[in-house]
C-alpha cells in the first residue's frame, strides 16, 4: 500500500521543513503534492530542484497520479493553511494527517484534525478565523538587478507594502545562478540558497522562478512594480551574460 | 565663533525648521549648508526660500545640479537599478513643482565655500558625487583635504555625520630616472580633519532624527547633533504629494529614499 | 614572462620600428607588448603607426593598445565622447592642430580607436595613459607625494605605468604613518594605525614625442622595471639599443 501522509499547519511553521527531511532518502518512489497555488508554486518548484529524484505533482494531474501509485510510493501532500481542513479530497483516501504547530498553540482546527502533531517554528498563529492573503506570482524568464532585489527583498519582508508573515521566493540572477529565498516573521534573517542547478547563462531562463507572500493587507500591484523595477531589461541581460560567459571558469570560481 | 553646518535638506522642511531652531538655542553665529536643498522631498521651495531668507551660504550639491541641468547622474550613481527608477520619479516630480527663481538660485551656488583654514563641499574636492566614506583609505581621505588647501574639510553626501581625524600622516618618495642617482623626498602632513554634516532631511544613521554638527572655531571642537522633528508629518506630506509612498516608509526608518552608492571612489566622468 | 610597455609614439612610424627591432632583440624574449595611448600626434603619419600596430608582422607580440591623451582628442573632433571640437587641443596646440588631426585620422581610424581600452589591470598592476582621474593626468616624480599616493590607491595596484608625461622614472610611495580616528553619533573608534607596503608609479617614457625612442620592460617574477632607450632610426641596425636597466 503506498504510504499517503497530508501536512498541515499555519504559514511559516516548518511544514516543508518536515517534509524535506525524508524527501532525502532515494530508496522509495516519493512524491510531493502541494495544492491550491496553481500548476507551479515556489514550494514544488524548491523540491524538484532541490531532490531531483522526487516527483513532484502538478495540481491537474494530481488526481490521476494517486489512482496509479507503485506499492512502495509515500505521498506528501501539503496542505497549505488557507485550503480547507475538512475537504471531502482530504476524506477520500486514507492520508496520515499531520500537524506541524507552534509550541506555544494549544488549541486549533488542526488539532482536532490531526492523527499526528509536530513541534514546528515558534510563529504566531494567526489570530481566530482572520487568516491571511496569499500572494503570488511566477517570475520566469525575469532576472534581477542584485541589489535591487536585495533591497525589495528588505522591503517586502520589513512591511513597506503591508504586514508580511512569510515571503518565499527563487530568484534568477545575472551570473546565472538561482537563489531560494524564505522569510519567517519572527524567525531571525532571511535564509538565502543558491539552487543546485546549472548556471543560465544564455538568454532567459526557461525554468521556474517565482515569489509567494502571506500577510495582511497586502499592496500587490506596488509589489509587482517595485518587483518590475527590479527585473533586468533584455539588452542589461545580455551584457552581463556575455561578462560573465567571457570570464575563465577557474577564476571565476574565486568569486564564488 | 560657532558654526552650525547643515547637509541634504532634501526638501524635509519640517526637519529643517526643527534643525534651526537647535541651532538657534546651541547659539551659532553662522551656518554653512552643503547642498541638496531638493529631490525626493515634498517641500523643495519652502526650504529653498528659508534657506534664502537666512542668507545661509551654501554649495551646490549633486540633486540641486540636476535640477539645474538636467538629469545628469549617470546609472553608476545609484547603487541600484530600483533606486534609480526611484531617483528619476523624484527627480522629475522636482522638476515639475520647482519654482523659476528657484532654480535660478539653485543654479548660481558654488561647488566650494572657504572660511579660514575651513572648506566646505558637498561630496568631495573632486566631485559632487564622490563618497567620503569614514571607512576610506586615510591617505586617500588625507588627499581630499589636502587638494582643498585647508585644516578641516566639511562635507556631506552621504548622510552619516562624523568626525575622522588623521594624524601623523607621512610619506616617502624614492625617486629613479634613467642616467640619475637615486632622489628621496619625505612628506609630512599635519593634523587634518574631515567633518561630515550627515543630513537635515534624509538621515541614514537608522534612526528618523536629523543631524546636522556644530563647530567651534576658536576650541576646533566638533560636536555631532541629532535633532528629533515630527517626520510623521514629512511622511504625511509625501503621500499627499503623489511622491512614491516608499520615500515615506524609508525616511520612517533612518534609511533614506534611496541606498547609496556602494562604490565609495567611483568618480562619474560626466 | 617580460612585458614592453611604450606610450607617445604620435604617429612616428620610424621610431616605433626602432623600438619593436630592439625588443626582438631582447635576450629575455618580450611575452606581451602594451601601448598606453598616443599612438597618433600631429608630426608623423598617423595611419601608417595604426597600420602598422594592427597588423604585427609574424612572430611579433600582439599589441595590447588603451587610449591616450591624442586619442581623447580625435573622439572630441569627431564628436564620439568628451566635450565637442577639442578645447584641450586647441588651448595647447592652437587651431592649426585641429586641422592637421583631423585630416591626418580617418574616420574609420578614429572608430577603431574608440574600441580600446582605458588601461588594463594584469596582475597588481594597471598599465594606462594618464590615471584613473583622467587621460590627461600627468604624473611625475615633481606630482605631490599625496596625489601620487592617492592615484596608487585609487588604481588598486601595486604598480602604476603612466605615459602622459612622457618621461621615464620609477617612483616609489612609502606610506609611513597615519593615525585615524573616528567618532560618529554612537561612538568614538579607537585610532587605527594606517600602514602600507611601498608601491610604485612608472613613467614608461615616450617612443616617437621627443628625443631618442624609449620605453620599459617589466619582468613580473623578479617585479623588475628596466628602462631602454633605442639610439636613432632602425636603419643603424645592430648593436644601436643601449639598455638601462638597474635595481
Amino acid at each position: 500500500m503506498p504510504h499517503l501522509i497530508a501536512i498541515s499547519g499555519p504559514s511559516g511553521s516548518g511544514k516543508t521543513t518536515w517534509i524535506s527531511q525524508f524527501l532525502k532518502h532515494q530508496s522509495t518512489p516519493q512524491y510531493y503534492v502541494c495544492p491550491g497555488l496553481g500548476d507551479l508554486s515556489v514550494d514544488l518548484a524548491h523540491i524538484g530542484y532541490r531532490f531531483p529524484w522526487v516527483q513532484v505533482v502538478p495540481e491537474a494531474q494530481l488526481t490521476a497520479i494517486l489512482a496509479d501509485l507503485p506499492e512502495q510510493a509515500t505521498v506528501y501532500l501539503e496542505w497549505g493553511f488557507h485550503l480547507d481542513l475538512g475537504s471531502p479530497f482530504l476524506a477520500e483516501l486514507p492520508w496520515e494527517r499531520v500537524a506541524v504547530l507552534p509550541p506555544d498553540l494549544a488549541e486549533s482546527d488542526w488539532h482536532g484534525w490531526s492523527d499526528r502533531i509536530v513541534t514546528g517554528n515558534p510563529v504566531a498563529a494567526p489570530a481566530n478565523g482572520y487568516l491571511p492573503e496569499i500572494w503570488c506570482t511566477p517570475l520566469n524568464g525575469q532576472v534581477f538587478d542584485p541589489p535591487s532585489l536585495e533591497a525589495l527583498l528588505l522591503e517586502v519582508s520589513g512591511g513597506a507594502y503591508g504586514q508580511v508573515g512569510r515571503m518565499k521566493g527563487i530568484f534568477e540572477l545575472p551570473d546565472g545562478r538561482a537563489f531560494h529565498v524564505d522569510f519567517v516573521e519572527g524567525l531571525p534573517g532571511m535564509a538565502y540558497t543558491e539552487l543546485a542547478i546549472p548556471r543560465w547563462l544564455e538568454g532567459r531562463p526557461d525554468r521556474f522562478s517565482g515569489i509567494e507572500v502571506v500577510g495582511y493587507g497586502l499592496e500587490r500591484e506596488a509589489i509587482a512594480q517595485t518587483l518590475l523595477d527590479s527585473t533586468l531589461s533584455d539588452a542589461a541581460l545580455a551584457q552581463y551574460q556575455q561578462h560573465y560567459q567571457s570570464l575563465d571558469p577557474a577564476e571565476e570560481a574565486l568569486f564564488v | 565663533m560657532k558654526l552650525a553646518v547643515i547637509s541634504c535638506i532634501h526638501g524635509n522642511y519640517e526637519a529643517l525648521d526643527a534643525v534651526l531652531c537647535d541651532i538657534d538655542n546651541q547659539k551659532a553665529e553662522q551656518i554653512y549648508c552643503l547642498g541638496d536643498l531638493v529631490g525626493y522631498g515634498p517641500y523643495p521651495n519652502a526650504v529653498v526660500e528659508m534657506i534664502r531668507s537666512l542668507d545661509i551660504p551654501t554649495c551646490q550639491g549633486c540633486w540641486d545640479e540636476d535640477i539645474v541641468e538636467g538629469l545628469n547622474a549617470c546609472e553608476c550613481s545609484y547603487p541600484s537599478q530600483l533606486a534609480e527608477k526611484r531617483g528619476h520619479l523624484a527627480h522629475e516630480w522636482t522638476n515639475r513643482v520647482i519654482h523659476p527663481e528657484v532654480r535660478e538660485y539653485l543654479a548660481s551656488l558654488p561647488m566650494t565655500l572657504r572660511q579660514d583654514n575651513l572648506c566646505f563641499v558637498h561630496g568631495s574636492p573632486n566631485s559632487q558625487h564622490e563618497y567620503l566614506l569614514p571607512t576610506m583609505d586615510g591617505f586617500a581621505a588625507l588627499e581630499r583635504v589636502l587638494a582643498a588647501e585647508a585644516d578641516v574639510l566639511f562635507c556631506g553626501h552621504t548622510h552619516v555625520p562624523y568626525l575622522r581625524e588623521l594624524e601623523n600622516g607621512t610619506l616617502s618618495v624614492r625617486v629613479q630616472q634613467p642616467g640619475q642617482g637615486e632622489t628621496q623626498r619625505q612628506f609630512t602632513a599635519p593634523l587634518k580633519r574631515i567633518v561630515n554634516a550627515g543630513s537635515v532631511g534624509e538621515p541614514r544613521h537608522g534612526r528618523p532624527n536629523a543631524t546636522y554638527v556644530l563647530y567651534d572655531t576658536d576650541t576646533t571642537q566638533v560636536t555631532l547633533r541629532e535633532v528629533p522633528y515630527d517626520y510623521k508629518k514629512t511622511c504625511a506630506a509625501i503621500l499627499e504629494q503623489g511622491l512614491p509612498p516608499i520615500f515615506a516608509w524609508r525616511l520612517e526608518r533612518g534609511m533614506e529614499f534611496a541606498e547609496r552608492a556602494e562604490d565609495a571612489g567611483h568618480v562619474c566622468e560626466r | 614572462m617580460q612585458w614592453a610597455i611604450l606610450s607617445g609614439i604620435e604617429g612616428n612610424l620610424a621610431a616605433y620600428e626602432a623600438v619593436l627591432a630592439d625588443i626582438r632583440r631582447q635576450r629575455n624574449p618580450v611575452t606581451d607588448l602594451y601601448i598606453v595611448g598616443d599612438l597618433v600626434g600631429l608630426k608623423g603619419d598617423n595611419e601608417a603607426v595604426v597600420r602598422r600596430v594592427r597588423e604585427p608582422q609574424p612572430g611579433e607580440p600582439i599589441p595590447q593598445v588603451c587610449t591616450g591623451w591624442w586619442e581623447e582628442q580625435c573622439f572630441s573632433l569627431h564628436g564620439f565622447r568628451g566635450l565637442p571640437d577639442a578645447p584641450e587641443l586647441v588651448e595647447r596646440y592652437g587651431l592649426g592642430a585641429v586641422k592637421d588631426l583631423w585630416e591626418t585620422v580617418s574616420r574609420q581610424t578614429v572608430q577603431w580607436l574608440a574600441t580600446l581600452d582605458f588601461g588594463f589591470h594584469e596582475l597588481d598592476c594597471l598599465l594606462i595613459h594618464g590615471s584613473t582621474v583622467s587621460y590627461s593626468d600627468e604624473l611625475t616624480p615633481e606630482t605631490p607625494p599625496i596625489t601620487l599616493c592617492d592615484g596608487l590607491i585609487r588604481a588598486d595596484a601595486n604598480t602604476l605605468f603612466c605615459g602622459r608625461s612622457g618621461r621615464a622614472f620609477e617612483c616609489w610611495i612609502e606610506p609611513g604613518a597615519l593615525r585615524s580616528t573616528v567618532t560618529t553619533l554612537d561612538q568614538t573608534a579607537a585610532p587605527q594605525e594606517q600602514e602600507k607596503s611601498p608601491r610604485r608609479v612608472v613613467g614608461v617614457g615616450n617612443v616617437g614625442r621627443v628625443g631618442q625612442p624609449a620605453y620599459v620592460l617589466y619582468d613580473p617574477g623578479a617585479d623588475r622595471v628596466s628602462f631602454k632607450q633605442v639610439q636613432g632610426s632602425v636603419a643603424k641596425g645592430f648593436g644601436a639599443s643601449k639598455g638601462l636597466g638597474y635595481r
